[in-house]
């Protein structure tokens, strides 16, 4: 039987690729971010000042980072709720032992991303090694990490080391502001690991985990390595809590769990794994925190910001569906 | 007949050596034995077929060869050197890589990652060069004659067909020793390519192992086979001196009767059609126009992407028609979605194509699968009667001849050709009167095929319509009553029963033969 093969021409048009662009990279948060940014600006005529920019910047820190550990687990197809444990820990440990000076900040730091290792190391071993549900076994480590919290500190208070405090939310030449820098290097180690083995593998595994193993990838590494790799984000994130709250609060970390989702989300990142990105997320987190902030200017109750947040949330999810649809052709 | 060269464990006739020799393996996976004692020898720079019937064990076989599975016991040789995989990259290692029949692809990678992980070539600072991947896999392409595939191009963006392709041609760069292919024609609709790249493996002295149902193929490519049933080895045969019936016997363990299908009575031209196109289009397709009566089995032909896959989509409601109508029993109908087309008029159920993706709810029992769609009929009070639905589901295995301790079963863990049956039964559960089946024998063996060309013929003979999409050439023209041919999203002709020929379709969907043309010139 011989039947030639007509090759089928599948190659989607200009229009469709621009959608897809926009569909799956980070376009269209990053077009939200300034559109909503024009509308604070109009506002506030202050928020183009450096000083504003910096105090956005601090304020989006620590979301951001929960987000950009987030990111890593949700794109491996997993959920992460140890996010809000470690950011306790952290937050509380710096203000019960507050080390001063840079060298006892560089402590600190070590000690956070200490932390996010260690409940990181013990999520991996419990999802890659155990094969445990991630939602069920992150559960259960937040669930110890926030009674771990309250054994150090039991009410909100002690303080956190000044020097922390002062230098992490100051601007470098009184221009750019440092948690600034903090979150740069993070998104430039993003675009490294990204187009690392680990990286490619990671969106392999979240896409399809058998195919995965099937074309030879460690998936049980992977998984563990990446619960790690949030695990420190987290503790980042905790460390510059710490540095712009200045004390301590066993539930700090709280209200990161619901939060480092919508910001992935709000990024477009696929929450069943495969699609999206650290960048997104991360503009997904400062989304989320300038709306805040453009509420709050419009004079707005603080009581409404869980509503509009949430339908900021449905909003881009759908537009964004939309447009992968445009771009497929469907 | 056949002597059984098996557990003589000594060379090959003609003193040629045997690359790999496995003896006594066995695998279970909880009280269900997969693999009871399978032996196989493979002689070196042959092409060895694996043939079996539905649940024999070749998959699991395939993956303790691959390093996919570990077996309970058994031994292994490769080279005259003992070999136990443990992993994939460990039989990798060893050079032995496996296609899979179920593709082992990343979907949102690329064609060129797909084909060198899990090693990417590195630049600086360990970072991945993703110019020399894309180089490298353009290489890898163009040496095994795919250059038209973009290897940029996102797997999730290319045809199936192009997908099992890359699929082989990966284990085609690993496979230095002994290469796996399990059913590698499961989406192709040509082996040529195929058929070419087993020849040159060969010359380069690798082995092949080679697992297909289609006997035809086996038979081109093919100069020895091992034929297992229920988990053990019954026979290593030279293919040349068994017949097909001597196979099917050592296959199912009778002889297979070739029972002819009985040829119903004309098809009920009185009356309306229980389904009628006029004029479709959109989604690729153009002015498609034909009709169904009640009795009749409608076939489709076509190569691949020539808008089969739209054509039953719009006909199920999964898909819109940009312009024309359909008519369900003499009425224009607008079908919103599957469930919609199942309540429409007679009613229209559909078999799709992917029988994983698409097709079962792998959690699920076999018997609750199949009586989804009438939940309704099996439920009081919307609680469902363990009972009813047992009654209803084995009603409908029944007309598939699938056995009844398998509906019980979680229906992810039934083999390939169960999970089709319990589909097929679902189809006729709905009550509907029309069927709508994308290739519905693809990847089953031959036993299971039988039964599926029973069940549909005795639906049609009971005043049932069912259109078919093959991609089969001998299935058409064994079931179909009539068969329409689809060439580039149009209906390029249409044979009755008595003009049906595999010569005459192959002209009809390569389009550039008429069908009368074909049938003077010599063949």
């Amino acid at each position: 039987m011989t039947i030639a093969q007509t090759d089928t021409d599948r190659s989607p048009g200009q229009f469709q690729r621009l959608m897809l662009r926009l569909a799956k990279g980070a376009w269209l948060i990053v077009l939200v971010y300034v559109a909503l940014y024009a509308v604070y600006a109009i506002q506030q005529p202050k928020a183009l000042t450096s000083y504003s920019i910096a105090a956005l910047v601090n304020n989006t820190a620590p979301l951001a980072l929960a987000a950009a550990g987030q990111a890593i687990i949700v794109l491996s197809r997993g959920f992460d709720l140890s996010v809000a444990g470690v950011i306790s820990i952290c937050n509380v440990t710096l203000a019960v032992y507050p080390l001063e000076g840079p060298g006892g900040a560089a402590v600190s730091v070590l000690i956070c991303l200490g932390i996010g290792i260690v409940v990181g190391a013990v999520n991996g071993y419990l999802v890659a090694f155990l094969r445990l549900q991630s939602i069920a076994a992150t559960l259960a480590t937040m669930i110890i990490c926030q009674g771990i919290a309250l054994v150090i500190l039991k009410a909100p208070g002690g303080y956190v080391a000044e020097w922390i405090t002062y230098e992490m939310t100051d601007r470098l030449f009184k221009l750019i502001p440092v948690s600034g820098l903090v979150l740069g290097a993070i998104i430039l180690i993003w675009m490294v690991m990204k187009r690392s083995s680990f990286g490619i593998s990671l969106y392999a595994i979240g896409a399809d985990e058998t195919s995965a193993a099937l074309s030879g990838i460690n998936t049980v590494r992977v998984r563990f390595m990446a619960h790690v790799v949030a695990g420190c984000a987290y503790g980042l994130a905790g460390f510059m809590l710490s540095a712009q709250t200045a004390t301590g609060n066993p539930t700090s970390g709280t209200p990161f769990l619901l939060l480092s989702f919508a910001a992935v989300a709000l990024g477009g990142t696929s929450l069943s794994g495969g699609r999206g990105g650290v960048f997104a997320s991360i503009v997904g987190a400062a989304t989320l925190t300038l709306l805040q902030k453009v509420l709050f200017s419009s004079g707005v109750s603080s009581f409404y910001t869980g509503v509009f947040q949430g339908l900021v949330l449905i909003l881009a999810v759908v537009f964004s569906a939309q447009l992968a649809r445009l771009g497929e052709g469907k | 007949m056949f002597d059984d060269p098996l557990g003589a464990g000594g060379e090959p006739p003609g003193g040629r050596q045997f690359l790999l020799q496995a003896k006594r393996l066995r695998k279970t996976y909880g009280a269900t034995v997969a693999l009871e004692n399978a032996d196989i020898n493979l002689s070196s720079g042959s092409v060895h077929a694996l043939l079996g019937e539905n649940g024999a064990g070749k998959s699991t076989l395939v993956r303790i060869l691959a390093g996919a599975v570990t077996p309970d016991s058994g031994e292994m040789l490769l080279d005259g050197r003992p070999y136990a995989p443990r992993s994939l990259m460990d039989a990798r290692s060893r050079q032995v890589a496996t296609a899979f029949q179920e593709l082992s692809l990343v979907p949102n990678l690329t064609v060129a990652q797909n084909l060198l992980l899990p090693r990417l070539p590195k630049g600086r600072g360990g970072i991945v060069s993703a110019r020399e991947t894309l180089q490298r896999g353009e290489e890898i392409l163009a040496r095994h004659g795919l250059q038209r595939i973009d290897p940029a191009a996102e797997i999730s963006n290319l045809p199936l067909a192009d997908r099992q392709r890359i699929e082989i041609t990966r284990a085609l760069e690993n496979a230095g020793q002994l290469l796996i292919l399990d059913e590698p024609t499961a989406s192709l609709a040509e082996t040529d390519w195929l058929f070419e790249r087993i020849d040159l493996e060969i010359r380069k002295g690798v082995s092949v192992l080679y697992i297909s149902h289609r006997l035809a193929e086996v038979r081109e490519i093919c100069s020895e086979a091992t034929v297992l049933r229920n988990g053990s080895s019954i026979a290593s045969v030279d293919l040349s001196d068994a017949s097909d019936s001597d196979i099917f016997e050592m296959m199912v363990g009778r002889k297979a009767g070739h029972a002819r299908l009985s040829r119903r009575t004309a098809p009920d031209q009185g009356g309306n059609a229980r389904l009628t196109v006029q004029g479709l289009g959109g989604h690729g397709l153009h002015d498609i126009g034909f009709s169904l009566q009640p009795g009749e089995v409608l076939g489709l032909a076509a190569l691949e992407g020539q808008g089969q896959q739209a054509l039953f989509h719009m006909l199920a409601g999964l898909l819109h028609p940009v312009e024309g109508r359909i008519e369900i029993d003499g009425k224009p109908v607008k079908l919103s979605s599957p469930r919609n087309a199942l309540r429409t008029g007679s009613g229209i159920a559909f078999l799709p194509e992917e029988r994983k993706t698409e097709g079962i709810l792998s959690g699920l029992s076999a018997a609750t699968n199949i009586v989804l769609p009438v939940m309704s009929k099996v439920s009081s009070a919307s609680l469902i009667s363990g009972r009813r639905e047992k009654a209803v589901a084995q009603a409908a295995a029944d007309k598939v001849e699938m056995a009844p301790r398998y509906l019980n079963f979680s229906i992810g863990e039934l083999s390939g050709g169960n999970q089709q049956k319990a589909l097929i039964a679902r189809t006729l559960a709905t009550g509907a009167k029309t069927l709508l089946l994308f290739d519905p024998s693809r990847g089953v063996d031959v036993g299971t095929k039988q039964s599926i060309y029973t069940a549909i013929r005795a639906f049609a003979d009971e005043g049932g319509a069912v259109l078919f999409y093959s991609s089969e050439l001998p299935e058409l023209v064994q079931l179909a009553d009539r068969c329409l041919v689809l060439y580039s999203g149009r209906v390029f002709s249409t044979f009755e029963r008595d003009d049906l020929s595999e010569q005459r379709l192959v002209a009809a969907m390569l389009g550039h033969a008429k069908p009368e043309i074909a049938e003077r010139s010599p063949a």
